[in-house]
């Protein structure tokens, strides 16, 4: 019924648009910005915040979305799988039909499943965990490479180009770390390599004395870490402490300044695989400059694609004519976007067929370099 | 000596290294407990301010040009000790000293909103993330044969130790020897008898929170030290931890907690040396089943006499 009435007030604002020829805005389309905005990762939720915000305010003055206003309401799940359910039952009862997050894997499936039982169109800017789309859903999406591709990637460049000897694998026994961790394991095993270790520690601990004693004693000379910066930055720290000399090698969840402020020296020279700078693309200069004007980082690795989730939303909208989740969600699949993350085809899953990583070199500035081949 | 022994020594270390500073933490609920006879659930917030405020005074001062690495410390280690020693007092008055008398349960689920209430207080007041500082003590000996396996003992390391062992001695002489030690012995042994006799059971409970509390600060500044991060979440796993050292070593009694911590520690490092490290809470928590399952007072502990 209230579908029926949107759609109705849409094409009475079409009419009306048409027939004052002033771009009268009578409508809102809500879009609910799904991530930790508070909690240990709170960092990532600012990237993904920052890109969907500018590209909000850009279509907005654009002259809206078939003639509707956009405008963006934040809800905090601080990565968190329990607050995470808690907000996608809050964001369909608030009766928001679009959803740009959520950003941490483990909050985004349970959160993806609400949304495809209400009829919520989910796109996630930076969730990787490969299951997410597994489940045959119709609505959810993700603007960003899987776990699947980031892993064997990752594993590839360990192959070729660092050849270690004596391979550790750690993860933080999460989704996402474990996720990945297996990934890179099962690749290097068919190229050759078996790890001499592959173990888990507790996200929050605080000390790893006894893993880095372990990795010494083991002569590891190449640890590939799977997770998120705050457990990497303490064992790069405490390696460096207890004279461990292996060279470390993470995903984009580690890629981020706060690693520097963290492990300070330790950090320089760290492996990471992250999406392709998108900021340093030239024809995204005009944007990067707008992030710029407002204060903003935009070299953070979901920034652009939180940027392109909305452009797809905001496309499917155009082109399905239809703010109608199901209508969107079919024209996604069917057709390709033009976003500032490059031209975005999704395959059955939600998945995109294509999204390239690359392999930085850290440094203790919090800056990063594309690492040698 | 060989590599296996050399490891195991390393560990040992590192165990040690972790067991005193849950030591330290777990004489702040076995004090409380052994006095009232409840948990203090915001005992870990505790902990976490000292934490933060050692690294606002040592950032400040380093920012201010001072280079007398010492002098930093101590005034550091002087700041949080009074204003985390505030805070316990504060948490007695608010969430305990309006409640008592009343049912057991009632105190403790208002330390456990207090708890709430601290972290997400600093949350507030100094947002969610890590807190970095570079590190200020580094270096160590390195000792055993370089070709099979070295073992480390930072100076940090050694700190720990000292601090806590001084810590523990200068509690144990004040519970013992002075008037106020006294007057807690006697508090934990029976309230209404001390209250009856003169002494104030009052003040003497809200000397026993700000002892635990300046002993968390301690902790606080060491662990941040040690670690070099904290975030306003160390609070409620250190606290987790000392909670159960203090259990193992058995609640109530102050050479419990320190044994217990060490256990704790050790068990921990060990398991994560010889186990994949995924296991280490699985065998710490599990030991902690298997002693209480057999001496369910602890292992110094007393066994509680129903009072009638």
């Amino acid at each position: 019924m209230k579908q029926f009435s949107r759609t109705l007030l849409s094409v009475g604002t079409a009419l009306a648009i048409m027939g004052s020829a002033a771009a009268v805005q009578a409508e809102t389309l809500k879009i609910a910005l799904a991530g930790p905005a508070t909690g240990p990762v709170a960092q990532y939720g600012d990237m993904q915040k920052i890109g969907v915000m500018m590209a909000i305010e850009q279509l907005n003055k654009a002259g809206g979305v078939n003639g509707m206003e956009l405008e963006g309401v934040i809800y905090d799940d601080a990565c968190d799988p329990k607050q995470a359910v808690a907000v996608a039952n809050k964001i369909v009862n608030d009766g928001i039909q679009h959803v740009v997050g959520h950003l941490c894997s483990s909050s985004t499936e349970p959160a993806a499943d609400i949304y495809e039982e209400e009829g919520v169109l989910m796109i996630t800017a930076a969730s990787t965990s490969p299951t997410i789309t597994e489940k045959g859903h119709k609505l959810i999406f993700r603007t960003i490479g899987l776990d699947s591709l980031q892993g064997p990637f990752a594993a590839q460049y360990i192959v070729n180009s660092v050849k270690p000897e004596r391979m550790a694998i750690i993860h933080d026994k999460q989704q996402y770390g474990e996720g990945l961790a297996t990934a890179v394991k099962n690749e290097v095993e068919k190229a050759g390599i078996t790890p001499v270790m592959f173990e888990g520690v507790t996200p929050g601990d605080k000390d790893f004395s006894a893993l880095v004693a372990k990795l010494k004693k083991e002569n590891v000379d190449f640890v590939y870490y799977g997770g998120y910066h705050p457990e990497l930055g303490l064992i790069l720290r405490q390696s460096r402490e207890k004279g461990l000399e292996a060279q470390f090698m993470g995903p984009e969840g580690v890629g981020n300044p706060d690693i520097s402020k963290i492990a300070g020296e330790a950090s320089e020279g760290l492996l990471v695989t992250l999406p392709q700078s998108f900021d340093q693309d030239p024809a995204n200069q005009a944007l990067v400059e707008a992030f710029k004007a407002k204060g903003e980082d935009p070299s953070g690795p979901f920034v652009f694609p939180a940027y392109s989730a909305v452009q797809v939303m905001a496309q499917a909208i155009e082109g399905s004519g239809s703010s109608d989740p199901y209508e969107m969600a079919d024209y996604i699949r069917n057709n390709t976007f033009e976003t500032t993350t490059g031209t975005l085809d999704f395959d059955d899953k939600g998945d995109l067929t294509e999204f390239s990583f690359v392999v930085y070199n850290w440094h203790a500035d919090g800056t990063k370099t594309p690492a040698a081949q | 000596m060989s590599e296996a022994l050399l490891y195991l020594l390393q560990q040992l270390i590192n165990g040690l290294t972790i067991g005193s500073t849950y030591a330290l933490i777990a004489i702040g609920y076995t004090m409380v407990y052994g006095i009232i006879g409840m948990i203090n659930f915001a005992h870990g917030e505790i902990y976490m301010i000292g934490s933060y405020i050692s690294f606002i005074v040592i950032a400040g001062l380093l920012g201010m040009g001072m280079v007398a690495l010492p002098v930093i410390l101590l005034i550091a280690l002087i700041v949080a000790v009074i204003i985390a020693s505030t805070y316990g007092w504060t948490v007695e008055r608010v969430a305990y000293r309006p409640l008592r008398g009343s049912n057991r349960l009632i105190p403790l689920i208002s330390a456990i909103g207090m708890s709430i209430f601290l972290q997400n207080y600093v949350v507030l007041s100094q947002s969610a993330r890590d807190v970095a500082l570079p590190p200020q003590i580094s270096g160590g000996w390195t000792f055993g044969d370089p070709q099979l396996f070295e073992v480390s003992l930072s100076y940090m390391q050694l700190l720990i130790w000292v601090a806590t062992f001084v810590c523990m001695t200068l509690l144990t002489l004040f519970i013992s020897r002075s008037r106020i030690g006294r007057a807690c012995r006697a508090c934990a042994e029976d309230r209404g008898m001390t209250n009856l006799l003169g002494i104030d059971t009052d003040r003497t409970i809200a000397m026993t929170f700000i002892i635990g509390a300046a002993l968390a600060a301690v902790a606080g500044l060491l662990l941040g030290l040690y670690y070099g991060v904290v975030n306003p979440f160390v609070g409620f796993i250190a606290g987790l931890k000392a909670f159960t050292a203090a259990v193992l070593g058995g609640i109530g009694s102050i050479p419990g907690a320190m044994l217990g911590g060490l256990i704790l520690g050790v068990t921990e490092a060990l398991t994560s040396a010889y186990f994949p490290s995924e296991y280490k809470d699985v065998v710490s928590f599990g030991l902690l089943v298997l002693i209480l399952l057999f001496r369910p007072s602890g292992l110094l502990g007393k066994p509680e006499v129903e009072k009638v």
